[in-house]
């Protein structure tokens, strides 16, 4: 529990690593003289893949894991940080060597109506990367892409067929023989069936696998559902605001998951077992914006078993909790554009925008006692808000209340012998487990 | 379908050569030849026709390039350009040679073969030197008649070639394409544009054998040769220069002066719109001007095109800076007022010879291409955006294409319906404009005497109302079903690259069968 690392290493040291990413970091935006904050799409992410296994990155839309699979692939540049692609570090390929590189990494996309261009015939998409790469001869390519056909359970006729006269899972299916066709070793498969029915998803599935065992394939897995995830990922990685949370192997990480990011996804798969009692964590208002992520853990504003700094331990939870809601109010609004007007009103102390904020709060705290202590502060936060500066009753709300999980970015914690790491402060000794706090905590609902 | 189709497919993909369309027609020959015959027919009877017609735009466009190497080079070296210049000369006599001896040659519409210009012999008296002894009226509207309906079933027939080939050698049973036809062949009002557009392409083509005279004779050199004509006051049959019978023909406004539509004037010669102010005749008159006004706006429009599709796929696939450098440059351009670019340039060039090339439309039609662009970049910009968002284009990449294949292979085909629809839209746009800049003459325009619609306009301003109407208003009426065909035609294209409006086209339902 105490051996803290600053990246995860792979735990199994006689496998092959065959991707290995170090502090990868994207941001979008944020150069020029007028840009707001960079998107911090990725921000920061280890993790190292072994040859022929299967890591899933699993995350809520918009945490990133699209962005990270297409940057492994050179799709997107990284803005820091190293891949390493079978020992050589791919971000430093340029013009004809990655052009060659590209051949071992490829990619199977989410949505099989916008992947493939209706306006080719089937034979013609799978041909494309060959002939992008003047793959042997003619009469050897076409030849190849029938192979390919027949590999996905797709038929000889298909050749001369267009995208339109498909189904989505035939479609995908193409998707994937396009990918295979120059013979990669690595596939980022984005989403692959989210877009699909359900029944087609299975098979689907079942085709990625016993594709992988044929060509003996690596496969990074991105889905947005955990439960794809738990039948085909040897690994999983899950990731939340451009950081990665949790990561371990499969089953362990489903049956005792560590991180609270990690619990609360889990608890919310449907269960059928009707007498377990894991209880169901909802986790309250969205995630922030990319663009204005929490300095420390990226998970602090929603967090159900986030560290309360020393001097308010001994308040009750609704007292907390509100106070909680109200900083991601007071977050919410320091984020709104006050416009020309709001400005100039605001210099003349006619400010009235934010006059609707007493209201919120006692609704925030409404049936709640509130000690003096907290009252008197969160009344100056009140105030600076509504002469109209919400950053300043931000950052004085910050000072107020926060606790370590707000400062200081977490480690990452092995928390059992098998390769599992934990992005959180919970893990180092000083502090509570994350468990006994979230039952706690949940039970006074 | 069948173990045996499967096999042939997997032998015809893998053990030929080339999947050819050659092999295919070797192997079926007889709908190709029962397409095909007929075809060279209809071109071997007015070959000499379009022989003619493809010299002189190869001409044109000889003259126009060299002529801009020209003009650019010899701001360098005038060594050089007095290369270029010779290598022009050389090429362009072996073009008018080769353009003479088609133009000797005979074809099945001619006025030869069904002339109409005769005249009587006696005050009743037959015709003489007409189409069987016709009337000139009824021998000109024979051979007019025959040509429109030869030109729409040639045309016609170039599509049923296409028919032919999705039926019998394309290995593909169904592509978008067929959606986009089918929704235009069920298109009423499109497929008016279409038949407009024929109609005033056949003009240009044949324009010379449509008049019931010509352009040689009528207007630019009517003092070379005499016609005969019966002489009601000496009631004997007489010669006169064409130029001085129109001197006599002219159309001013009164009673005595005018020589209205479907007449003939004093020396049996027909005028089907009458004629001019100075007697020539409007007919032949517009079915050159159709000529220089189909060329120069098909050059305009094309420049445009091209170079709006090309700035709309930079636009859309480096975006950021490369599409903010092409916006400054497009507002640039739209804010240049293009009259005032025409006066500048017409200047400039007014005694250089580029300026004469295609009687000065050459210099037109890269002003207008010039000042378009960037309305129809503006148009293929949005989908051009849309198409680049598309995952297939990612995939590309990801794969390694070169962004020039990317953009042809994945985007073109994406924004081409839309260029087509808004390039016939503003092609009536550059029609007004031309026949504006004649309109307006003093240099301007299409240099006289070559025929151009907008100076008749100007001729006939003022008898609008009085009997010589026919001048301004007839020339008017066929500017104004040019531009609404082509209207027409882009409203149509657009419906059927739309399925949303096409409505037809939607639910394509999985028809592939089989796995998945
Ligand atoms: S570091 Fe703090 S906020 Fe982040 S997951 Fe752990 S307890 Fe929650």
């Amino acid at each position: 529990m105490s051996k803290t690392t600053s990246r995860p290493q792979s735990a199994a040291q006689g496998d092959e690593v065959l991707v290995d990413v170090t502090d990868l970091k994207k941001f979008y935006g944020g150069e020029g003289f007028f840009a707001g904050p960079p998107v911090k799409a990725v921000n920061g992410v280890d993790f190292t893949i072994k040859r022929g296994e299967t890591l899933g990155l699993v995350g809520e839309s918009g945490c990133g894991k699209s962005t990270l699979g297409r940057t492994l692939l050179q799709l997107e540049t990284p803005t820091e940080g190293s891949i390493t692609f079978d020992g050589t570090d791919v971000t430093t390929l340029s013009g004809s060597d990655l052009k060659e590189w590209r051949r071992n990494a490829q990619m199977v996309f989410q949505d099989p109506e916008s992947s493939l261009n209706d306006r080719m015939t089937v034979g013609e998409i799978i041909r494309e990367p060959l002939d992008a790469h003047d793959w042997k001869t003619k009469q050897e390519r076409r030849e190849r892409v029938l192979d390919l056909l027949s590999a996905v359970g797709l038929r000889d006729e298909h050749y001369f067929r267009y995208p339109h006269q498909f189904s989505g899972g035939q479609r995908q299916r193409v998707g994937i023989a396009r990918a295979l066709a120059l013979e990669p070793e690595f596939l980022v498969l984005d989403e692959p069936v989210s877009a699909l029915d359900v029944s087609v998803q299975a098979k689907i599935i079942s085709l990625l696998e016993d594709l992988q065992e044929e060509f003996n394939l690596t496969y990074l897995f991105i889905a947005h559902d955990l439960s794809v995830v738990r039948h085909i990922c040897d690994r999983v990685a899950v990731m939340y605001l451009g950081k990665i949370m949790e990561l371990g192997e499969t089953e362990e990480l489903f049956q005792d998951p560590s991180n609270p990011y990690t619990k609360s996804l889990i608890s919310a798969i449907p269960r059928p077992d009707p007498t377990d009692t894991t209880r169901r964590i909802t986790l309250p208002g969205t995630p922030p914006s990319p663009r204005d992520a929490p300095e420390g853990c990226p998970f602090a504003t929603r967090c159900p078993a986030k560290i309360r700094p020393e001097e308010y331990t001994h308040l009750d939870e609704d007292v907390w909790d509100g106070i909680e809601r109200f900083r991601e109010v007071i977050r919410e609004r320091s984020r709104m554009d006050l416009g020309v007007t709001g400005l100039a009103r605001r210099g003349v102390g006619r400010f009235s925008r934010f006059d609707d904020l007493e209201e919120a709060v006692s609704d925030l705290f409404e049936g709640v006692d509130v000690p003096e202590e907290v009252r008197v502060h969160i009344e100056q936060a009140v105030e600076y808000a509504k002469k109209g500066y919400p950053s300043k009753a931000r950052e004085y709300l910050y000072e107020e209340f926060s606790s370590v999980c707000d400062r200081e970015k977490p480690k990452f914690y092995e928390t059992s012998g098998t390769a599992r790491y934990s992005y959180c402060h919970r893990h180092a000794n000083e502090y509570e487990d994350v468990d006994p706090v979230i039952s706690r905590r949940t039970s006074d609902e | 379908m069948s173990e045996t189709t499967s096999k042939s497919i997997r032998e015809d993909l893998t053990q030929r050569d080339e999947l050819s369309l050659y092999t295919r027609i070797a192997n079926n020959p007889r709908p190709f030849f029962k397409w095909a015959v007929p075809m060279l027919v209809l071109i071997a009877v007015e070959f000499p026709t379009y022989a003619g017609v493809a010299f002189g735009m190869l001409d044109a466009v000889v003259i126009g390039v060299t002529g801009l190497l020209d003009a650019a080079i010899g701001l360098v070296s005038s060594g050089l350009s007095q290369t270029i210049r010779d290598a022009q000369y050389a090429v362009v006599g072996v073009l008018r040679d080769a353009g003479g001896f088609v133009d000797g040659l005979p074809t099945l519409f001619s006025r030869e073969v069904i002339p109409n210009q005769g005249y009587q012999t006696g005050p009743n008296g037959p015709w003489e030197g007409t189409f069987l002894g016709l009337e000139p009226a009824y021998a000109w509207a024979l051979r007019a008649t025959l040509i429109f309906a030869y030109a729409l079933f040639t045309a016609y027939w170039v599509f049923r070639g296409w028919l032919v080939y999705r039926d019998h050698y394309r290995e593909a049973d169904w592509t978008p394409t067929d959606d986009i036809v089918d929704n235009l062949s069920n298109h009423q009002w499109g497929k008016f544009g279409i038949f407009v557009l024929i109609l005033f392409l056949t003009m240009a083509v044949f324009g010379s054998a449509l008049g019931p005279t010509t352009v040689e004779q009528n207007i630019q050199s009517p003092y070379s040769e005499r016609i005969n004509y019966f002489n009601e006051d000496t009631g004997e049959v007489d010669q006169v220069f064409p130029g001085d019978a129109n001197f006599n023909s002219k159309s001013k406004g009164s009673a005595e002066f005018n020589v209205g539509p479907m007449s003939y004037d004093d020396y049996g010669r027909f005028h089907p719109f009458g004629t001019l102010t100075n007697g020539r005749d409007l007919f032949t008159f517009m079915m050159g001007g159709a000529r220089i006004t189909m060329i120069v706006s098909a050059l305009a429009i094309g420049g445009a095109a091209l170079i709006a599709a090309v700035f709309s796929m930079f636009s859309a696939y480096y975006s950021g800076r490369v599409d903010l450098t092409i916006l400054t440059t497009a507002d640039g351009v739209v804010s240049i007022p293009r009259l005032l670019l025409l006066i500048l340039v017409s200047a400039v060039f007014a005694n250089h010879w580029i300026g004469n090339v295609l009687n000065g439309g050459f210099l037109l039609a890269i002003i207008f291409a010039f000042t378009t662009w960037p309305f129809l970049w503006r148009a293929v910009r949005g989908p051009a955006l849309q198409v680049a968002q598309e995952e297939w284009i990612l995939a590309a990449k990801s794969y390694g294409q070169q962004p020039r294949t990317i953009m042809r292979k994945h985007m073109f085909p994406y924004i081409v319906g839309y260029l087509l629809v808004y390039a016939s839209m503003s092609t009536g746009g550059i029609i007004i404009g031309l026949a504006a800049l004649s309109f307006l003459g003093n240099g301007l325009g299409i240099s006289p005497p070559t025929p151009a619609w907008g100076r008749a306009i100007s001729m006939g301003q003022d008898y609008v109302s009085g009997p010589s109407w026919h001048i301004s208003l007839l020339p008017g009426l066929m500017i104004v079903l040019l531009v609404t065909g082509l209207n027409a035609l882009g409203d149509g294209i657009r419906d059927a690259i739309d399925p949303e409006a096409g409505g037809s086209a939607e639910g394509e339902e999985a028809a592939a069968g089989g796995g998945g």
